[in-house]
């Protein structure tokens, strides 16, 4: 990613609907060829900010460059990019080929032009040939993800937008399509923004991923840096089940949990952080035969396991608070419910988060 | 319901379905088996048959005028309430605007106003321009009454039309001309089919606002009504049944039409 110069730069963008700032100046650099993900709950203003960036909702302030040319004033139709949208609006009276070649007809482009290039998106896109001639109303969900994306190709856009396209589909087909959307994004060498309220669907696809809450990013980064070091209690929450204890600074690799009346090691505390949050993986929890094993150790009793296919994880009560201790099949929890327990963590797996 | 066995329940429901068919249908075949005599005037049970009355009327020159005056009033309400309903039903149903609520309001209360009334209220607004009476005039009048319920059948199809296809249109480089013509058009033409159906067959079978409007000019049913009141002959149930004949026949060539619309796009050939 380094060293690429950026496609599209944002410049404290902001909208307001009336009162309401739906997304607070936004600032970002997305670079030629990226993958990028705007992950958010819904209300965030990652769809507002999309329909922005697409031409389809203009911006009350800030600005939009294309490759370093203002772009704020040109309607969608007019501008070299596309999007996947999250109904698909594929064209119900039109087959699969005349969908995918709307864009290249409305062009002038000629017929036999175009079915070729249909066919050799159809052909990349794992659509069979036979389905060029087929209603879109006829295929399948998966189909018509391939559809859309092919149309949006035929379009040749410089940016392709997503507006969270797989969140209608079931699990298992997400996954695959999920892959096959980053293997896209490699064949085409093109820049992908993708929108999602999944952090799990944007770890498994971004380049790098920006965290939106409340029509602000609160954190931008690789979905390695998201994961190992989510700045705030927010970020981490999102990426899935953590467990959060709420501790005040006492030494340079040391909090005090007040809840808990003890003292966690953890690694070295950021400057100026005084009260906050420290999160602890699932995965990073273990079950412990004594105290010495882990640098933080705490009693509670197995309440429950849940069984997540090849993981297992384990619901352990410290007093009324709820820890997660996940672990893998083969290394499962020998003893039974309603058990004593120690758990424990070292210091490397103490992230502190601030709100 | 707990006594009865579900043979029992069915036969009832298919009894009480059969009762209300005969009873919806039965007065359309009396006027075809009134127009079936061959007397003057009119007897029930029929002594005479025959198909004398039928002839007559088809031979007849002023029959040919009345049909001729009744499908240029259709025809030319059909085409210009479409247009205008189509609009007025985007308005209704696609756009989301201050004052919609109103609009929806106001757009659909014509139907509910006694025809009778409309057409003198008509009557007296058009001597108060100025206007002379005339087919024209019953144009006009018929408008009134059916755009209201011709948005109101369009906005059914409009409602279920997903604004994203405009903006993916847009987006793939479409102006909003194109747009309008390649993708909202197309999409919501079975909608925009029924209403012109209702546009066509709510005008031909008008009555009140045709009586107050038409002037010199006469529509079927009008006819229909003048020889009831005086000099009857078994030619006014002959037009009758033409003419719920003909509207049932236009339905049905429509409802084919639709049919094979909807399977000519499930396996459409591309065309270019």
């Amino acid at each position: 990613m380094n060293g690429r110069s950026p496609i599209l730069q944002l410049h404290n963008l902001t909208k307001t609907f009336g009162s309401f700032t739906a997304v607070k100046g936004i600032s970002l650099d997305i670079s030629e060829g990226e993958f990028f993900t705007i992950v958010g709950p819904s209300g965030s203003g990652k769809t507002t900010l999309l329909r922005m960036l697409t031409g389809m909702e203009s911006a009350t302030s800030g600005d939009i460059l294309l490759r370093g040319a203002r772009i704020n004033d040109l309607p969608a139709n007019k501008r070299p990019t596309c999007m996947v949208f999250q109904s698909l609006a594929l064209f119900p009276h039109r087959t699969v080929g005349q969908n995918i070649e709307f864009s290249q007809k409305i062009k002038g482009v000629e017929p036999a032009k175009r079915k070729a290039r249909a066919l050799q998106l159809m052909a990349q896109l794992r659509l069979p040939e036979n389905y060029y001639d087929k209603s879109v109303t006829k295929c399948s969900g998966g189909e018509r993800q391939r559809v859309a994306l092919a149309r949006a190709l035929a379009y040749d856009p410089d940016i392709l937008f997503f507006d969270e396209p797989l969140s209608a589909i079931d699990y298992k087909l997400r996954k695959t399509l999920e892959k096959e959307l980053k293997d896209i994004h490699r064949e085409t060498g093109k820049t992908f923004i993708y929108i999602t309220h999944s952090l799990e669907e944007a770890m498994v696809m971004s380049d790098r991923i920006g965290v939106m809450r409340s029509g602000q990013l609160v954190q931008v980064g690789s979905p390695q840096q998201i994961y190992s070091s989510p700045g705030t209690k927010f970020v981490s929450e999102f990426i899935g089940d953590v467990n959060v204890i709420g501790v005040r600074a006492t030494a340079t690799t040391g909090v005090h949990a007040a809840e808990f009346g003890v003292d966690f090691v953890t690694q070295p505390v950021p400057a100026g952080f005084g009260e906050g949050h420290l999160v602890v993986r699932p995965e990073s929890l273990r079950f412990l035969g004594s105290r010495s094993e882990a640098q933080n150790c705490l009693e509670g009793r197995v309440y429950n396991e849940y069984v997540l296919g090849s993981r297992i994880q384990y619901q352990v009560r410290v007093g009324e608070h709820v820890f997660i201790v996940e672990k893998l099949r083969q290394q499962a929890f020998a003893g039974s419910l309603d058990d004593q327990v120690l758990i424990g963590w070292d210091a490397k797996d103490s992230i502190l988060v601030t709100d | 319901m707990d006594g009865l066995t579900p043979r029992w329940r069915t036969s009832l429901i298919w009894a009480w379905t059969a009762v209300i068919v005969v009873f919806m249908y039965l007065p359309g075949l009396c006027l075809l088996l009134a127009s079936l005599t061959s007397s003057r005037y009119f007897v029930f049970p029929i002594n005479k048959w025959g198909v004398a009355w039928w002839e007559k009327t088809f031979s007849s020159l002023e029959i040919h005028q009345l049909f001729k005056t009744s499908i240029t009033i259709a025809l030319c309400v059909t085409v210009i309430a479409v247009v205008i309903a189509l609009f007025g039903a985007l308005a209704f149903a696609r756009y989301d605007w201050k004052g919609r609520s109103i609009y929806q309001k106001i757009v659909l209360l014509p139907i509910f106003f006694p025809q009778s009334v409309l057409g003198l209220a008509l009557l007296l607004w058009f001597n108060a321009l100025g206007l002379t009476m005339s087919w024209q005039t019953a144009v006009f009048a018929h408008l009134v009454w059916i755009i209201p319920v011709c948005t109101l059948v369009i906005s059914i199809q409009v409602y279920s039309f997903d604004p994203a296809l405009e903006e993916a249109a847009f987006d793939l480089g479409a102006t909003r001309w194109q747009v309008f013509k390649e993708v909202t058009l197309p999409v919501l033409f079975p909608g925009i089919f029924s209403g012109a159906l209702f546009a066509f067959l709510l005008s031909w079978g008008n009555f009140p606002l045709s009586l107050y409007t038409t002037g010199a000019d006469t529509t079927i049913p009008e006819y229909l009504y003048a020889k009831m009141v005086a000099g009857y002959t078994p030619g006014v149930p002959v037009l009758g049944t033409v003419s719920t004949v003909g509207a049932a026949a236009l339905l049905l060539i429509g409802y084919g039409l639709i049919l094979i619309l909807r399977r000519r796009r499930a396996s459409a050939p591309s065309d270019t």
